[in-house]
């Protein structure tokens, strides 16, 4: 195997278990935060996002050799209807790509089942894609933009700040839950 | 080995006994390892390996699939991190859950309270979903990991674009499925 395979390897294999403890195997918790009744995934989501935010922009500003960052372009029809077909998808399935394939390691039936689907809707997309291109991913390509750049300010302090804003949203949800802890714990599977 | 492991799992979970929340722990965890991909090859992203899986395989029942779809040429169909990445995160799945020992008892089961009233269209619920996430996902570019996890820790604009449009339909139709389901449970609570 050369190194990028095994790296890639060795990379799932910590972000599996990582998404296994915080819960996701089981498509509840998805499902749950979805209709705002849980928020625990809402906020191991903010946090994962809040770390990855501050250590990549502190890797791109001190140590630019190891920051391998990869900005996917805005292409507006594309990433908006594609977002609005992946949230039904979220809600029915109580998976999403990443999660659907903790949920076949642990064995659950419906991870296996939504990766399956998955593959399907891979294959069904390879075949479309032709048609789909010029109509929703060539027209509006505003390119790789990032806040950053169209605000016209620094990357490092403006990745702090919305790290700061992230964390306060946390914060605040944790707040929310623990003061409806009662009605929560009713909830529970 | 095996001993090993138990031990360093016995050293990782104990700090979640005592105060780190798991959301936080484990939140915390994947933002590392995005730390780590980021640094090492490239951000997370899980739903292009899926197309790629697909095409690698058609290819070796159908010769010359691969070259005939342009959208196959476009992301190819080699076994590189991605893919690799995403056979690694079933392992570290099933590798938490052996760890977990009996605390995780219940790991198999999709745990609900489900939106779905049977087994039956519970596993048709998640082969569907699973259908539309990576069709949906293929289409923005990216998908939880990839424009969530990546993107908006890179502040990338695609990315804050699909976060909302996929929580939009993502709450209402989990949000429609819960009402329905209380509906024919005669309400949970």
């Amino acid at each position: 195997m050369e190194t990028t395979q095994i790296l890639g390897l060795i990379t799932g294999i910590l972000f599996g278990f990582a998404l296994h403890r915080a819960g996701f195997y089981r498509c509840g918790l998805v499902m749950r935060g979805l209709a705002f009744r849980d928020f625990t995934m809402l906020k191991v989501m903010l946090t994962a996002i809040a770390v990855g935010m501050i250590g990549a922009a502190v890797l791109a500003t001190f140590l630019p050799d190891y920051a391998h960052l990869k900005i996917k372009p805005l292409y507006v029809w594309g990433v908006l209807l594609g977002g609005l077909i992946f949230g039904v998808g979220m809600a029915i399935a109580g998976y999403c790509p990443g999660t659907a394939l903790v949920g076949l390691g642990a064995g659950v039936r419906d991870g296996m089942l939504a990766v399956l689907g998955g593959l399907l809707g891979a294959f069904v997309f390879i075949l479309v894609y032709p048609v789909l291109e010029p109509w929703l991913i060539e027209p509006l390509n505003l390119g790789k933009l990032t806040l950053h750049e169209v605000l016209g300010l620094p990357y490092l302090p403006v990745a702090l700040l919305m790290a700061a804003l992230l964390i306060g949203i946390i914060v605040w949800l944790n707040r929310i839950e623990t003061k409806t802890q009662a009605t929560a714990r009713q909830d529970q599977c | 080995m095996m001993r090993v492991d138990q031990a360093m799992a016995t050293t990782e979970t104990r700090p979640a006994r005592r105060a780190i929340p798991a959301w936080l722990l484990w939140g915390t965890a994947i933002g590392l390892v995005q730390i780590f991909a980021i640094a090492t090859v490239q951000p997370l992203g899980v739903s292009t390996a899926y197309p790629q899986f697909v095409g690698f395989v058609v290819e070796k029942l159908v010769p010359g699939f691969g070259a005939s779809q342009p959208y196959l040429q476009k992301i190819g169909t080699a076994i590189g991190w991605e893919v690799m990445l995403v056979m690694g995160i079933p392992i570290g799945a099933l590798l938490s859950r052996l760890l977990a020992g009996r605390s995780n008892g219940n790991a198999t089961a999709c745990a609900l309270p489900s939106f779905w009233s049977s087994s039956r269209s519970q596993a048709v619920a998640a082969f569907v979903g699973g259908f539309l996430i990576i069709f949906g996902a293929r289409l923005a570019n990216g998908c939880t990991s990839g424009h969530m996890l990546s993107g908006m820790a890179q502040l990338a604009l695609s990315g804050f674009l699909f976060g909302a449009a996929a929580f939009t339909t993502g709450t209402l139709t989990a949000l429609l499925l819960m009402k329905r389901s209380n509906r024919a449970q005669g309400g949970e609570r």
